[in-house]
């Protein structure tokens, strides 16, 4: 029996060998990737599009704003009208009014823009040809998510180098720059390769201008783009640009320990940023931005139809249970639909009008009960796997539970998410975002033609405030041309007395739950040096053509 | 055997095309309908209409069912109803990394399964016989996915020796193993646990066989019993078992690349589950039952390999 | 067929050799600390299990949470201990759904042979073949979220198992001759079937069910913690591994405890399991 053992271990023994001991030898070899290629992991899980005039979703954004330009940007990490700058523009452009009451807005380029090579072939100058193309495309409603932005312009090239952009209805220049900014329908595409090769192509092959160029992209993995060497500003520092789609946090958070992941998006936790800040090689960014939550009530199924339904969930939910949830140090109350800092309601004269809301259990269920529902009601919800959604709609759960009200929620993808609350299949939406100015949060929220799937260009107006009965006097309640007639206001005092007015009457209506303005954490790798401060941004961190190493 | 495996080929088809038309059907019998389990109890009948064109769904069952078959045979999977991307390239592209994970996981299992087997039947009711049967049963009592994060926690986070994630650059082969190490421990430990607990009752059973016993009467030395007669003959079993776990290995390989984010047929999967991506769910079952059926295939074709005096029929 | 062994050896015989089994005593007495555990729930727990107190969110174990509290501040102890109450009823209501569906499937296939058996049969082959868990998906992507459908989604997933283990038994009762008198003397169908086969062939089936539990809790584990199982915020072992991988750095109390859990559980419906083949197979018997 003895030499049996004996025989037996030895088999063991290499056999262990083989499954500990070669990996370990391998790892011994295998450094971690050197080489300048920032990889950033954000929350999300897949990719929708990489078609600029598509992409809607926080994570497309983020690839195809370093894929493309615009005439003008937001300086990078300042996302704010303030922070706009020239980017293939040369100036930023002042209005003329013309004789027939039109407003032209004259926009010189920069020479030499070339853009990025394409299907085996080297990369052409950019000129007004493509401008004039890209903001028709733009325009339209076929190709692009933002065509009501540009309803009511004319294009045209005046020149090689010279584009003009006419507008029927006069407007501030704080609200006409931020249409040629590089984000959204502002994003320049090359008439190109889109005339070449078509618009089925360019969804999966983005051709722009920017400093980064697109390589490929693996479902569920990561998108890969490598620097432009020909950019205008001059070749990106860094090699490449890699983001990773990680909607687990652990795994972000490992891979980041690790060293596989140069930049991550955090929780919204301070928990979370204690801990980072105590990992050495760590930089953790702290961005306030003006990024909201709001729970928009679909005001056109029962029982949401009910105004008291809707007050009563509002004195249901509690702010400060939100502001624990996100943390304290980024989060903060918000009582109306524009926060306080972008020209918004300030909270004392939303207490003069006895709107804040603040929570009050006893007042919910004394509405709640006054519009019949005494034995409470169910609602089926679905929330994003993104952990700052799920989390939103686990807490009002838990909130709304108290006045017997239960929410069934099931969990889908993000971007399917976004699909379906944009189809008008949530009763409640939850909706975290930001928007440049109190115009944009008024017109995509709450403006009629904003309706989704039944508006005249829908977005993301889930209330159907502008197309229901909001208060139950029979009538239809509508603050259209409260928001129309402050965007043709020329002097912002009176603009911003108009958005006040509309803003109460939401708060009356209840057609959104103004909850709290979110910060949004990032950690990245202390020898990353962005080349400019995040100050305001929203979607993420982006590499520009400044972006560096840090040298040891 | 070259005739029995093209018979065994031949035969399988069927199967498959059961197991097709079971899923198709199964598909079709969703409450609503596919297209409302896309889009939900509040879709309006409008947007309902406008998504079952697009995926074909307003054209008679036959039709539709013609349709799936034809382009099955023709390897055609269907474009995602989510990004119009076609969905066989991308099945193509991410089906060598689960092979590659379960085939290194049952070899670590049958490396370490079948001595640690033979090791415990023959040391029966020692401290190693409990100790490795104490082990293989917490083996298949364990979570895989736990496992997995017990793993992690260890060699990536405690000892920080490997990735947590991805599978690394797939023309570097020393990449490709360096990430490849943890998922393979999780599942190929979960096999050992099996494989172990197959290995020892198959030798105590054979062990007792009168043959067995005759050996050793005559005299022969104890290496050539045990490895001669007593493990050559447990070898069926073994392998009929070993096919069963590999399908159980399929299955919770799904498991594995979730937790190490690791592309693969059951990440596509859970993705088009989550994204409501019927279509897509549809062909990866597909492909999943041709999986199962090619194990069954192998595992049958493996027999005569093991012991020539199985005739094949 | 040990499971007709184990009615031949008699009642009493079987309780006599399973108590002199270490492995299956063991067992069975952890199983019925967890079945109280989950009987008891409501009174034993310290907290309520879906009441969130944000002040005291992720809280390490300490005196007034054993186990420390989850991102909303709810107790952990208490959530596993309420846990243990979905995950045994999940594993138990959807065995004992399959075992129903599955026995009459495999007996019908039995009793009536030919072509309705072989049908039959063939189809149970087929599903044998895959994966629990990719079956499982399969069924709880088309019938959605929620434990109610859980518990069909495994029921199903297990019937084809019980099917198989029904219709062996029967082929060979059903030649017995008692079965074949009742048939001349006219007794109906069904009555046969309720009367004469079900009883034989139902003890072991019992006992496969019975470790099939612990299979089930594993696939229901497994479910939740793909986002596939009970809708939150109802407390189920995988959906808090699930909602604990988050934090498993900073937090790992999450999901270490209904980790442990699970493996405490399923390993003790092992136990019994190894204990019964113990006795079940006399050449193994110790």
């Amino acid at each position: 029996m003895g030499k049996v053992f004996g025989r037996n271990l030895w088999v063991f023994g290499i056999a262990i060998f083989l499954f500990a001991g070669v990996p370990a030898i391998l790892t011994l070899n295998v450094g971690q990737a050197e080489g300048q290629i920032l990889r950033s992991a954000c929350k999300f899980g897949e990719a929708k599009t990489f078609d600029p005039h598509m992409a809607t979703g926080s994570p497309d954004r983020i690839v195809v704003e370093m894929i493309f330009n615009g005439l003008l940007r937001y300086k990078p990490g300042n996302m704010t009208t303030e922070g706009i700058e020239p980017d293939l523009a040369k100036t930023i452009p002042v209005p003329k009014i013309l004789p027939n009451g039109h407003q032209e807005w004259v926009i010189s380029l920069n020479s030499g823009v070339k853009s990025h090579p394409y299907d085996g072939k080297a990369g052409y100058e950019i000129t007004s040809e493509d401008v004039v193309y890209s903001f028709k495309r733009a325009a339209d409603k076929k190709y692009s998510a933002f065509s009501g932005d540009y309803s009511g312009m004319t294009f045209e090239a005046a020149d090689k180098y010279t584009v003009k952009i006419t507008l029927e209805t006069p407007t501030s220049a704080s609200l006409f720059l931020p249409k040629i900014v590089n984000r959204g329908g502002g994003l320049i595409v090359c008439k190109k390769p889109l005339e070449e090769k078509g618009n089925d192509w360019f969804r999966t092959n983005p051709v722009g201008t920017g400093p980064f160029v697109y390589k490929s992209y693996k479902p569920m993995e990561k998108a890969v783009l490598e620097r432009h060497k020909e950019y205008f500003k001059g070749t990106p520092k860094i090699q490449g640009f890699e983001f990773f789609y990680m909607p687990d946090l652990s795994s972000r958070d490992m891979a980041f320990q690790k060293g596989e992941i140069d930049v991550i998006e955090g929780p919204r936790d301070d928990l979370w940023a204690e801990k980072m800040t105590k990992i050495p090689g760590t930089v953790l960014q702290t961005i306030l931005g003006f990024d909201t939550l709001l729970v928009h009530f679909n005001m056109s199924i029962k029982p949401l139809d009910n105004l008291k339904v809707r007050q009563a969930i509002a004195y249901a939910m509690n702010r400060k249970e939100f502001i624990f949830l996100y943390g304290p140090k980024t989060t903060k109350e918000l009582y109306s639909p524009v926060p306080a800092g972008q020209q918004g309601l300030s909270q004392e004269e939303i207490a003069k009008e006895n709107l804040l809301y603040e929570h009050d259990l006893d007042k919910a269920k004394r509405l709640l009960a006054e519009a019949g529902y005494s034995k409470g009601l169910s609602l089926d919800v679905f929330t994003s796997e993104s952990e700052s959604y799920q989390r939103a709609y686990e807490l009002m759960q838990a909130q709304l539970k108290k006045i017997g009200i239960t929410l069934k929620i099931s969990v889908v993808d993000h971007s399917t998410f976004h699909t379906r609350i944009r189809q008008n299949l949530n009763p409640i939406v939850m909706y975290i975002a930001m928007r440049p100015n109190a115009d944009v949060i008024l017109m995509q929220y709450f403006h009629s033609a904003s309706i989704v799937a039944a508006g005249k260009r829908p977005i993301t107006n889930f209330s159907h405030l502008g197309a229901v009965d909001a208060n139950g006097d029979g009538v239809v309640d509508s603050i259209d041309s409260l928001i129309e007639s402050a965007g043709k206001e020329r002097e912002t005092k009176k603009q911003v007395e108009i958005w006040n007015e509309a803003q109460k009457k939401i708060l009356q209506y209840m057609a959104s739950y103004p909850v709290v303005s979110l910060g949004t954490l990032f950690a990245n790798k202390s020898y990353v040096d962005w080349g400019y401060t995040p100050i305001n941004l929203t979607d993420g961190l982006r590499a520009t053509e400044n972006t560096q190493w840090i040298k040891k | 055997m070259i005739q029995f495996a093209v018979r065994r080929i031949i035969l399988s088809i069927p199967i498959l095309l059961i197991v097709a038309t079971l899923i198709f059907f199964l598909m079709r019998t969703m409450p609503g309908g596919p297209a409302v389990a896309v889009l939900g109890d509040y879709a309006t009948k409008e947007a309902i209409e406008a998504l079952e064109k697009q995926m074909g769904l307003d054209r008679p069952l036959g039709v539709q069912y013609a349709d799936f078959l034809g382009s099955l045979v023709r390897g055609d999977l269907g474009k995602s109803i989510i990004n119009g991307r076609p969905i066989a390239p991308e099945v193509g592209r991410v089906l060598p990394y689960t092979l590659q994970l379960a085939f290194s996981s049952l070899l670590l299992g049958i490396i370490l399964g079948i001595p640690m087997g033979v090791f415990t039947a023959l040391r029966r009711n020692a401290f190693f016989d409990y100790f490795g049967r104490t082990l293989s049963l917490a083996g298949v009592s364990i979570p895989t996915f736990f496992m997995g994060i017990l793993l992690m926690l260890l060699f990536s986070i405690q000892l920080d020796l490997f990735p947590v994630m991805g599978a690394g650059d797939s023309s570097d082969l020393r990449d490709t193993l360096y990430h490849l190490f943890l998922p393979t421990l999780t599942l190929g430990l979960m096999m050992t646990a099996y494989i172990t607990r197959t290995t020892r009752s198959a030798m105590l059973n054979v062990l007792q066989e009168e043959y067995v016993r005759t050996a050793r009467a005559k005299g022969l030395p104890e290496r050539i019993v045990i490895y001669g007669h007593a493990l050559r003959n447990a070898f069926i079993p073994i392998i009929s078992f070993i096919g069963v776990y590999a399908i159980i290995l399929i299955g919770n390989s799904i498991l594995v690349e979730i937790v190490f984010s690791r592309p693969g047929l059951g990440k596509m999967m859970i993705g088009a589950i989550k994204q409501r991506d019927y279509i897509t769910l549809q062909s990866v079952m597909v492909v999943y039952a041709s999986l199962v059926v090619f194990i069954n295939l192998l595992i049958d074709l493996s027999y005569g390999l093991i012991d020539p005096r199985v005739k094949y029929e | 067929m040990s499971n007709t062994r184990i009615l031949e050896e008699g009642k009493g015989k079987l309780w006599r050799t399973f108590k002199k089994n270490k492995t299956a005593l063991v067992g069975t007495a952890i199983i019925i600390i967890v079945i109280a555990v989950a009987i008891l729930a409501p009174w034993i727990s310290p907290h309520d299990p879906l009441e969130q107190n944000m002040v005291h969110r992720l809280k390490p174990p300490d005196r007034t949470y054993p186990l420390g509290t989850d991102e909303y501040g709810r107790d952990v102890l208490s959530r596993v201990l309420w846990g243990t109450r979905v995950s045994l009823s999940v594993g138990i209501l959807s065995i004992l759904f399959g075992l129903v569906v599955g026995t009459a499937m495999g007996a019908v296939a039995g009793y009536k042979g030919a072509i309705v058996g072989s049908i039959i049969m063939r189809m149970v082959d087929v599903l044998l073949s895959f994966p629990v868990l990719i079956s499982g998906i399969l069924v709880v992507a088309i019938l959605g979220p929620g434990m109610d459908k859980l518990i069909l989604t495994m029921g199903i997933v297990f019937a084809p198992r019980f099917a198989r283990l029904a219709y062996g038994p029967t082929l060979v009762v059903k030649e017995r001759e008692y079965v074949d008198s009742a048939r001349i003397i006219g007794v109906s169908n069904l009555r046969i079937l309720t009367h004469y086969l079900f009883p034989n062939i139902f003890g072991g089936i019992l006992v496969a069910g019975t470790l099939w539990v612990g299979t089930a809790i594993l696939t229901e584990a497994s479910l939740s913690f793909l986002g596939l199982g009970v809708s939150p915020p109802t407390p189920t072992w995988g959906n808090m591994i699930k909602s604990g991988i988050d934090r498993l750095t900073t937090a790992p109390w999450l999901s270490i405890f209904p980790g442990l859990s699970i493996l405490t559980t399923v390993l003790a419906i092992n136990m019994i399991g190894d204990g019964l083949r113990d006795i079940t197979d006399p050449k193994l018997r110790i």
